[in-house]
């Protein structure tokens, strides 16, 4: 499908030289500050279709996030891409998780087709419009925490999910999060600094209000567990860790955090060193890497290999 | 167009495969096969394709054993098909030219569970059923559960990314997949994705995923295991036109409602599973929905009923709720066994596997219809409606003259609706053989050859299930002309 | 070249779908596509419609099928296996390429209940002379067994042969039970020397017609011909398929397992106290995939123990298969193997089982294992004494 912006940002990018994508720099640096003398780009924007009743949409990678979620909330839906601002391809090419990941979805699960401009300035689509689809390599998958440096994103269809009737933010001190994750259902989200404990509850009211009685079961340090308007503020830095690896946190190492309990992502205030990969598996990565963009030109600087600074 | 029936057992070749005492050298004169009857076995899959002949049958235990099979068959320029049970429908596990078959089967121990983690480390040969049966106790399952689910392996699951009913819900499998061990091409090991929320380096675990065997073998996989639901509903609705059923599923979903599974099956699929489940399925339906609702109680009656109420809004004139685990066990034995129940109505089958948006649902499937008949074949429908996942089987008996001719050709047409309709050509079954060559159709020359670029990072020599996914034209695809091959065709 | 004679109809039923792959005992113990009843199938068109030889493989696969028909209840499009399988063993052994001349001559025996019953002495005379090494897997056996005497004459018990030198207990249980219900039985003794199962298992579909022809003469009365030997049941309710007589299919209609029997009548039984018992269930093949009754199994024992639990292999064989356990050894211990990791998962005071054959072979493999009528029959007994006492 020919689509004039695709197609102007794919004149834009070209073949020779360069370049990056910026999008609202809320992650500017994640993976490494980009080689100085790269062409910075935008991406094209705009909402193209959203479809209520196939609960996808369609976007331009330069929307910013917000926006699409007040378009979709209009519907009484919403994506699992996170609200901490940006855009929604550089949401995307970072990759990064909503904090309620647990309730609305792995935003590596959301994306459904992408179109991208290549290195060598074509216009390529990987993935399909429909929910379900096997049709031939995933390069959705790969695109996702990919950075930009395989392709750049110019267009993608997600998957919507319908919103909760009922959202509640519950709050307590002294609590073990780890009882409070197992003894619930589904929760949305279940979040620790260390001190204090929050959950987020989704669902119908009926539900929502078992789920809170089960919760009061799990004791507290004395106040019980008592409602709040939202969860806590999150520290600008990603961690990755095993879910049972939260259990041993260091604040020492990782200053002021919020940790993802059941996810084992952390928000920290200090950023994460770089992470090893075994030599294969970076082997691996690089024929990846050279086979899309043989020449480095896209988001020079970047690795995948380290998440936020 | 050579059928299975015409195919004639190949004679013991004169000299013998110099490659089979290097392999027996690795696992021992029990766990490679070379006679010829025993390697015709493994031509097939459960598809209707057959394609060229296995060479040695190959049966590891261990990653290792893997490794060393892999790395003998580079020595003698070998290519190497992995295989699970050997349920696709696409072609995926048959052998193209002569490759060294590695089977999966015998490497089929769940080897930990953590509760903690929510993981469990599998070999890739497990049962999918086995799993979810071990987890039972704990309150867990696996969550991605094919029709197939009590005979297919977890590492097939995983190269042909496989749904479904409760997909629906919960995603199709690479939803499920947190790591892999993967033994690439070339017999280098390495692991793909991790426990942690965000493992380093671009997602190769989920583009390893869907991979139809074609990136490397799989030879230790960590899936996420999934609370099991505090309650479940199902629902059988039955209606006097598939249209109906149809369309209240994309009603359904556009109410924001999204069941655990919605699945419709038509008038004469519901006769034949009838007849071997006996659960009590209303003959006299033009189709039936099957609905599940799960999660916790208040959620899933209120679902339920509105379920109920669109359904009747649609026109449905009878519902009914399974009263018991028994019950509901019957409903679903009926669902997962539909595609083997057709033998009942004509002994060879073919099985298409198309997407479509689920508001298209009604008119493609009318197309459908329109498309057997004019091709003078019986079509039946079952599928996984609640995600627009068509699987129209087309019926035939191959005995008869120019049948075959005829099965393509509406396959072929039921494709072309579909992506007309703004769908795709897989939705779980893959491309293998079976849909290699319509993958232009969906895809432009440029997109092919950066799927093409994928493959070539993990095989750049072409080694690991030459012949399938990508068209001809693009690399690992000209290992031979293929013949396509509508099978069961023994009649 | 041989052919197998098999029917073109029903060997086309199968549409390779697989789905019976993990129910098949022999592939789940192997993963080897040719011990499975999708790989047989194959091999069978192969050497019947494309000549393939019967090279030693392909044999094999053929003998190593334990015959359980557990692929035939997984069937969705109801492929007859048992009738191929049934028909291919005839043509391996009339053509000689299976059942050694001795094995032959053991079969020939079993028609013959002077002879089984001094087999069944001598044997257990050299289990008292530790002459037999237990892991042959049969049972303690008795060296004297008193006879068994009529109680009335509502219905026939099948005795056969094997279980009645074997294991006469068993039947003088059921025929405690039957006569709690209200039942007189009339033993069966020489009469029906053999139902022939075992033959026909082995491909001697000759000797098994032969005897399926004498308990068809024999039996010819109309009553009900009860059987507590699983596998025997099975044979006898095909023996319609085996002889192609009305008479055969009339004697047919009337054979039922005890516990089938039973299961609608469980009123006629006094209501006692059940055995403290944690029992599981192990379904004969042939009960539930032949006969498919197992479920009467459950029905009859509830009342009399404290708790049934079901095991966890969703009815996987457990490898005897009449004579296979002796015949196939190995791949019959590797299939007991599994089933014995089940039992032990259920964690069971004993393991309830309505074919001896299986009793046995668990037996040999360490678990304790008993027919559902001994356990009704002692709970029977149990109350009886204990009002006695009372008294
Ligand atoms: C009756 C029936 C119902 C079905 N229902 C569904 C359904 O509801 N949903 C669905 O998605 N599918 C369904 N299928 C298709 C099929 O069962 C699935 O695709 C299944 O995942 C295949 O698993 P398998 O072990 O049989 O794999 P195989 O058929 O043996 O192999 C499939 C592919 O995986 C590759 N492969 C196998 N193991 C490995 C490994 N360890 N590493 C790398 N590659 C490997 C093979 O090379 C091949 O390309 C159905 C099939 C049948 C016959
Ligand atoms: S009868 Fe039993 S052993 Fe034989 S093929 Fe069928 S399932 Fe397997
Ligand atoms: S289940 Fe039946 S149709 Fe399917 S492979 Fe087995 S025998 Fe063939």
């Amino acid at each position: 499908m020919a689509d004039d912006a695709l197609e102007a940002f794919a004149t834009e990018v070209g073949a020779r030289g360069p370049v990056a994508v910026e999008g609202a720099r809320t992650r500017w640096s994640t993976g490494g500050e980009l080689e100085p003398g790269a062409r910075l780009l935008r991406a094209p924007e705009g909402i193209v279709e959203h479809r209520p009743e196939e609960m996808t949409v369609r976007v331009r990678a330069g929307t910013p996030v917000d926006e699409l979620h007040c378009e979709l909330a209009a519907f009484g839906q919403r994506t699992a891409l996170p609200r901490r601002g940006g855009t929604v391809g550089g949401a995307l090419a970072v990759g990064e998780d909503d904090v309620c990941a647990l309730g609305r979805g792995r935003v590596r699960d959301a994306l459904l087709q992408v179109r991208y401009v290549s290195a060598e300035g074509a216009v390529v689509t990987g993935g399909g419009p429909t929910v379900k689809n096997v049709t031939g390599y995933d390069l959705c998958r790969l695109f996702v925490g990919s950075l930009g440096t395989l392709g750049l994103i110019g267009e993608v269809i997600l998957r919507t999910n319908p919103v909760p009737p009922v959202s509640r933010w519950l709050r307590a001190d002294g609590t073990d999060p780890f009882a409070a994750l197992d003894v619930l259902f589904r929760p949305s989200a279940v979040l620790f600094d260390g001190r204090a404990t929050w959950v987020h509850l989704e669902g119908h009211a009926a539900d929502v209000e078992a789920e809170r009685r089960t919760l009061s079961a799990v004791p507290t340090a004395g106040g019980g567990w008592t409602e709040c308007e939202d969860g806590p503020v999150l520290p600008p830095h990603r961690w990755s860790f095993r879910p049972s690896e939260l259990r041993q946190l260091d604040g020492a190492v990782l200053g002021a955090y919020v940790a993802s309990v059941g996810v084992g992502t952390v928000f920290a205030s200090h950023s994460p060193p770089p992470r090893p990969q075994a030599p294969a598996l970076r082997a691996l990565a690089e024929r990846v890497k050279h086979a899309f963009d043989p020449g480095g030109r896209l988001n020079p600087g970047r690795h995948v290999a380290l998440l936020a600074p | 167009m050579a059928s299975r029936a015409t195919r004639r057992a190949r004679p013991q070749p004169a000299a013998p495969d110099p490659i089979v005492a290097a392999l027996v050298g690795v696992l021992g004169r029990d766990r490679v096969r070379d006679d010829a009857a025993e390697r015709s076995l493994l031509a097939h899959d459960a598809s209707v394709f057959s394609g060229g002949a296995a060479g040695p049958v190959c049966f590891p235990t261990s990653t290792e054993e893997v490794q060393a099979v892999v790395r003998t068959a580079v020595a003698h320029g070998r290519a190497v098909v992995p295989r699970g049970a050997g349920t696709g429908l696409a072609g995926g596990a048959i052998p193209l030219g002569r490759p060294v078959v590695v089977v999966t089967t015998k490497m089929n121990r769940i080897l930990d569970v953590d509760l903690d983690d929510r993981v469990a480390w599998v070999e890739p040969g497990v049962v999918n059923l086995d799993l979810t049966t071990y987890l039972r106790p704990l309150g867990y399952h696996f969550a991605p559960d094919p029709s197939s689910q009590q005979a297919c392996t977890i590492g097939g699951n995983v190269a042909n990314n496989s749904g479904g009913p409760h997909c629906l819900a919960y995603g199709v499998t690479g939803q499920h997949v947190l790591a892999l061990d993967v033994v690439l091409p070339d017999g280098e090991l390495v692991r793909l994705g991790g426990l942690d929320a965000e493992p380093p380096a671009y997602d190769l675990r989920g583009a390893f995923i869907g991979g139809e065997g074609t990136l490397g073998i799989a030879t230790l996989i960590a899936v996420r295991i999934t609370k099991n639901p505090l309650r479940v509903r199902t629902l059988l609705l039955a209606f006097d036109t598939i249209e109906d059923a149809a369309t209240t599923v994309g009603s359904v979903i556009a109410a924001g409602i999204v069941p655990a599974a919605m699945e419709v099956m038509d008038r004469r699929i519901t006769a034949a599973v009838e007849s071997f489940v006996h659960a009590g399925y209303p003959l006299d339906a033009g189709a039936v929905l099957l609905v599940e609702v799960d999660g916790p109680e208040e959620g899933t009656a209120v679902d339920a009923e509105r379920v109920v109420e669109i359904g009747r809004a649609n026109g449905a004139t009878t519902v009914r709720v399974a009263a018991t685990e028994e019950e509901r066990a019957l409903l679903w034995k009926g669902r997962k066994t539909a595609f083997g129940a057709v033998a009942k109505i004509a002994p060879s089958y073919y099985l298409q596997d198309t997407v479509v948006p689920r508001s298209a649902l009604p008119g493609v499937l009318q197309s459908v219809y329109e498309i057997a008949e004019r091709h003078d074949l019986m079509v039946v429908n079952v599928f996984h409606a609640g995600d627009g996942n068509l699987h129209p089987l087309l019926l035939f008996d191959s005995r008869e003259h120019g049948a075959i001719e005829r099965v393509h050709a509406a396959g072929r047409e039921i494709v072309e609706v579909s992506l007309a309709a703004g769908g795709v050509l897989s939705g779980e079954h893959g491309i293998g053989v079976e849909k290699r060559d319509y993958m232009p159709l969906q895809f432009s020359d440029v997109d092919l050859d950066h799927q093409n670029r994928l493959r070539r990072a993990f095989d750049p020599a072409c080694r690991a299930n030459p012949g399938k996914v990508l068209p001809s034209g693009h690399s690992c695809a000209d290992i031979q002309a293929l013949e396509r091959v509508p099978a069961g065709l023994w009649g | 070249m041989t052919t197998l004679g098999l029917d073109a109809g029903e060997l086309s039923r199968c549409v390779q779908c697989g789905l019976c792959l993990s129910s098949c005992p022999t592939f789940r113990v192997t993963g080897d596509e040719s011990q499975s009843p999708r790989g047989r199938i194959a091999l069978m068109r192969a050497v019947e419609r494309d000549g393939a030889p019967l090279s030693t493989p392909v044999r094999r696969a053929f003998e190593t099928c334990v015959q359980c028909r557990a692929c035939e209840t997984a069937c969705p499009s109801a492929v007859p296996f048992g009738h191929l399988i049934a028909r291919t063993r005839e043509v391996l052994a009339d053509e000689g390429l299976s059942v050694s001349p001795p094995v032959r001559a053991g079969y020939a025996a079993l028609g013959h209940p002077s002879l089984v019953r001094a087999a069944g002495r001598a044997l257990a005379a050299g289990q008292r002379l530790r002459a037999v090494p237990r892991s042959v897997g049969l049972p303690r056996l008795p060296l004297r067994q008193g006879p068994l005497t009529p109680s009335g004459s509502d219905v026939h018990l099948f005795t056969g042969c094997v279980m009645d030198a074997f294991e006469r207990d068993v039947h003088r249980d059921t025929m405690r039970v039957l006569a709690a219900a209200g039942f007189g039985a009339m033993p069966t003794g020489d009469r029906v020397p053999c139902c022939g199962a075992l033959h026909a298992h082995a491909g001697l579909t000759r000797p098994a017609r032969r005897l399926a022809q004498r308990a068809v003469s024999a039996l010819g009365d109309g009553r009900p011909v009860l059987v507590d030997s699983a596998g025997c049941g099975a044979m006898m309710k095909e023996y319609g398929q085996l002889l192609g007589s009305d008479a055969a299919r009339e004697l047919a209609a009337r054979v039922f397992d005890v516990s089938e029997w039973l299961a609608p009548r469980m009123a006629q039984l006094p209501e006692v106290r059940p055995l403290d018992l944690r029992v599981a269930v192990q379904d004969p093949c042939h009960l539930r995939h032949v006969q498919r009754v197992h479920q009467a199994t459950r029905a009859v024992l509830a009342p009399f123990v404290r708790e049934l639990v079901e095991l966890d292999d969703d009815g996987l064989c457990c490898g005897a298969g009449g004579a296979y356990a002796f015949v196939e050894r190995s791949e019959a211990r590797a299939i007991r193997a599994r089933k014995l990791a089940s039992i032990a998962r259920a964690v069971p005071d004993v393991v309830a089982s309505a074919n001896p054959g299986c009793a046995m072979h668990l037996a040999s493999g360490g678990v304790r294992s008993v027919h559902p009528m001994t356990l009704v029959a002692r709970a029977l007994e149990e109350h009886a004494t204990s009002r006695s006492a009372r008294r």
